[in-house]
């Protein structure tokens, strides 16, 4: 009881102590979570149309909004989300409860765009930049689109919401773990820190704008020097991901061997709404030679007034030639480039002639074997182009060196694997130690020490959102089992210190003394690897130099307090 | 307090005799981790000239795919079938169990398509959706610079690891024994691995980070019980050290078992099967040849002076 209490007074075990509740504070376990959370909110979804956010990347796990109920049916999991979105029909009122608040969601019906051969004007918003006021200015300005028909389908439109069962702890899981995508991507030349911010801000932008957005997109590098774009996107599985990254997206319109306009600044605005982009309804879907299916898109972007005066100028100097039919057109072709390679071929109407056309077609195809993955397809292709198109090309060639694309159910049984591996490791550790010393004074608090290290590590991961991942598993196994052999080394050296001519703190300090030069020989054998292979294995490095530097500073002093306090007579 | 007595006075009997064999023989057993090491350094030389390179790489150092999929399926029949549909690559197929029951497999191939490969088992596993697989694809020539990477990594660490040593004793002879012990536990374990056959992955490289680490800890122990002895024998101290060397090698020992017999995941496996090796050649190292160079320097030092 004396003893109990001097542990407790003991100041490198309140130290230990005070750290295991911050790292509990920093993991916030809550076993009990209900609900899913959103990992995604759709762009122009009944979910983002009701006010939904995508939460933020960096956001604490705990911390993101989970959804509760629906129409009062309790959400306790994924099973429970899909259950009710099944049952869903069009034009139904969803009021859903979140961690948030309420929100009001209206189902809204699939339908189906179909462009006509006719054109309608519309009146549109503009934000221009005035030079002569020197601001920007809003401009209401009228556009001659396509008419197009709605079709509906009678099917609801999926709600846009991405989500996933409620974490129960801030403990991040790395992509081994919860199953996703990573890229690895490798600049074609040297770029300069500039032009990598800019790489790393593009491409962000691109996958938001795709509809991404739990996504991690950072540069990485190695001892050779080497520049990589690291992509990690969570329990996604987007195999279209890899070509939007790496495409450059230089996009450029030829009339002849003349540019007309490039991607990026000669564009000013790119329509992704359904009334003016979609499949092409002159073409349409049509069964090719080989029984495939080929689908045409087209959507609509405007140009900047210069890129629109060179299209008149080289328009202006083109003869009219005449189709077998009724239509005319002029002698040339509009080409359309992405990375130097022919996307499409485009007639250019005798009506276009030495206008300075603002308003501009782009139109491309798609493939598939049944008409249903062609018009899919289709669809793919133009919303990369059109992503490529708003947010510009990258100023440097990228090539993929690295994919992974791992299941989410592999992750899970890791995860309850490692769970009991590590658990049956520390039992039959702490049993050796038992048998060896014969004395649970010895092998309790080492167990507790063990404990304690995990959750220390733990802590610190959550607490500066660092992944575990299956390299910073291997990083704990290394850290506590050095802790086991440290904490070895600090029981012998107080049970069997030589003869009995050292005090307690001698034989501490000599313990000590071996731990420290352990302690620093691994630490230092893990600095090359934090800046090794492109960073696919600092986890492990971090992980295990965090790992041991709180069992050498917090673990093992308190460890050692206590089992001197307990052996002492 | 008497039968404590008893117990301390039968240690001293067993102590003694082992205390003379080993002070007579002591240099002969430092024969055993040399020739251990010469054995290893002949076995990597001749792996180097029959295959280019010092180990056997896997896809993840020499670019290739990874697919691991769940689903229970017949591994050699799919192995063979593989194999007789590209010809031309590299395909390992190995299964993965849970419990002894299989419940998946992992295929390694180099020099193919990652969607014909995928293809081609699914004409064995009946399709497979998505979540239902993983593929990893690591391409030729970062695979290569993977490789010469965590090769530097290793080397660098090394040379980090000497010099904290030899800030730490500060006498040259003690700090060499360890480093040599440390290598030789990394060559030793390079040779075993070439032997059996372990296709080395990043993460099999790094486990050999991690030795480096478990390795010096039971060198430093020695090292410093030796050299920072009272006025016990070298003898007692070595003994003393082993005592404790020898229980954190069998609790590592313990984890690491546990681990192979239970772990699922390859990656895993890998690490552990590098760590025993590399545990075991540690225990002789360090026991045999560290021991007895030290006793040596020690001995050699009271006659000097």
């Amino acid at each position: 009881m004396i003893k109990a209490k001097k542990i407790f007074k003991n100041f490198r075990v309140i130290i230990a102590l005070i750290a295991i509740l911050l790292a509990l504070v920093a993991i916030n376990p809550n076993p009990f979570a209900k609900g899913v959370a959103i990992r995604s909110v759709s762009f122009n979804s009944s979910a983002s149309l009701a006010g939904i956010q995508s939460p933020k990347p960096t956001a604490n796990p705990m911390s993101r909004e989970r959804i509760l109920s629906m129409n009062n049916v309790p959400i306790n999991n994924l099973q429970d989300y899909y259950d009710f979105v099944s049952d869903l029909n069009i034009n139904r009122t969803v009021n859903i409860k979140t961690t948030e608040g309420l929100y009001k969601l209206l189902t809204k019906e699939k339908i189906d765009i179909i462009q006509l051969n006719q054109t309608e004007t519309k009146k549109i918003k503009e934000q221009v930049f005035n030079g002569t006021l020197n601001k920007t200015v809003n401009i209401t300005k009228f556009i001659t689109v396509q008419k197009t028909r709605e079709t509906h389908t009678g099917e609801m439109e999926d709600l846009g919401l991405i989500v996933y069962d409620a974490p129960t702890t801030n403990i991040r899981k790395g992509l081994d773990l919860q199953g996703g995508t990573r890229v690895l991507l490798q600049p074609a030349e040297e770029v300069s820190t500039d032009e990598m911010d800019m790489l790393l801000a593009n491409m962000k932008y691109r996958l938001n704008v795709y509809g991404l957005s739990d996504v991690v997109v950072r540069q990485a590098g190695d001892l050779s020097g080497n520049q990589y774009i690291l992509v990690e996107i969570a329990g996604a599985k987007e195999e279209e991901v890899n070509d939007l990254l790496a495409q450059q997206g230089k996009f450029e319109a030829t009339i002849g061997n003349n540019t007309v306009f490039r991607g990026g600044t000669d564009i000013t605005y790119v329509c992704r709404s359904a009334d003016c982009s979609g499949i092409d309804p002159y073409v349409g879907c049509g069964q090719t030679s080989d029984k495939n299916w080929a689908c045409r898109f087209r959507f609509s972007i405007s140009l900047s007034p210069a890129a629109a005066q060179r299209q008149a100028d080289l328009t202006n100097e083109l003869s009219v030639i005449s189709d077998q039919g009724s239509e005319e057109y002029l002698s040339e072709k509009l080409f359309l480039y992405l990375d130097d390679k022919k996307v499409d071929e485009l007639n250019i109407g005798s009506d276009l002639k030495g206008k300075a056309a603002t308003e501009i077609a782009i139109s491309g195809s798609g493939a598939g074997t049944t008409r249903q993955e062609a018009i899919f397809n289709s669809l793919e292709n133009m919303k990369r182009l059109q992503t490529v198109l708003i947010t510009g090309s990258l100023p440097v060639k990228l090539n993929v060196v690295k994919t992974d694309a791992i299941s989410p159910s592999f992750g899970k049984e890791f995860i309850n694997n490692s769970l009991f591996i590590g658990l049956l490791a520390v039992l039959v550790v702490s049993a050796i130690v038992f048998i060896r010393y014969k004395s649970l004074k010895v092998a309790l608090p080492m167990l507790f020490t063990m404990l304690t290290e995990l959750i220390l590590l733990l802590g610190m991961a959550a607490l500066i959102g660092w992944n575990i991942d299956l390299a910073a598993i291997a990083g704990i196994i290394i850290a506590i089992g050095t802790g086991v052999d440290h904490q070895i080394v600090i029981a012998d050296e107080i049970l069997k210190g030589e003869a009995q001519v050292y005090d307690w703190k001698q034989r501490i300090k000599k313990a000590f003394f071996i731990i420290m030069a352990a302690y620093f020989t691994t630490a230092v054998a893990m600095i090359p690897l934090l800046f090794a292979g492109a960073g696919l294995i600092k986890g492990f490095a971090i992980t295990t130099i965090m790992g041991i530097t709180f069992g050498v500073l917090i673990a093992r002093p308190a460890y050692a307090a206590i089992v001197e306090i307990l052996m002492k007579e | 307090m008497s039968e404590e007595h008893s117990e301390h006075k039968h240690h001293e009997k067993k102590k003694f005799s082992l205390r003379e064999f080993h002070d007579k023989h002591y240099k002969k057993l430092l024969m055993i981790p040399l020739v251990l090491l010469v054995l290893a350094l002949l076995q990597i030389m001749v792996q180097t000239a029959l295959t280019g390179d010092f180990m056997l790489k896997g896809v993840s150092l020499k670019g290739g795919i990874t697919i691991s999929i769940e689903k229970p399926i017949d591994i050699n029949e799919l192995n063979n079938y593989l194999n007789d549909k590209f010809p031309q690559s590299d395909i390992i197929v190995r299964s993965l169990s849970k419990g002894g029951e299989q419940f998946g497999a992992v295929i390694e191939a180099s020099d193919v398509e990652s969607d014909q490969l995928i293809t081609a088992v699914e004409e064995k596993s009946g399709k497979l959706e998505d979540g239902e697989f993983t593929v990893e694809v690591m391409g030729g020539s970062l695979g290569e610079s993977f490789f010469k990477e965590t090769i530097r990594a290793v080397i660098i660490a090394f040379i980090f690891m000497g010099v904290v040593v030899f800030i730490y004793f500060r006498v040259p002879i003690p700090s060499l024994a360890v480093i040599l012990c440390a290598f030789s536990d990394i060559m030793v374990t390079l040779a075993v691995a070439n032997l059996i056959g372990i296709k080395m992955s990043t993460a099999g490289i790094a486990a050999f980070l991690m030795l480096i680490g478990y390795s010096v800890d039971t060198d430093i122990l020695l090292s410093t019980r030796v050299l920072k002895r009272k006025d016990s024998s070298v003898f007692d101290a070595i003994l003393n050290a082993a005592k404790t060397g020898l229980t954190m090698n069998l609790t590592t020992l313990a984890a690491i078992i546990v681990a192979l017999i239970f772990a699922q995941s390859d990656i895993l496996r890998q690490i552990m099967t590098i760590l025993l090796i590399g545990l075991i050649a540690d225990m002789i190292n360090t026991w045999l040849q560290n021991a007895g160079i030290l006793k040596w320097y020690v001995e050699r030092k009271h006659k000097h002076d």
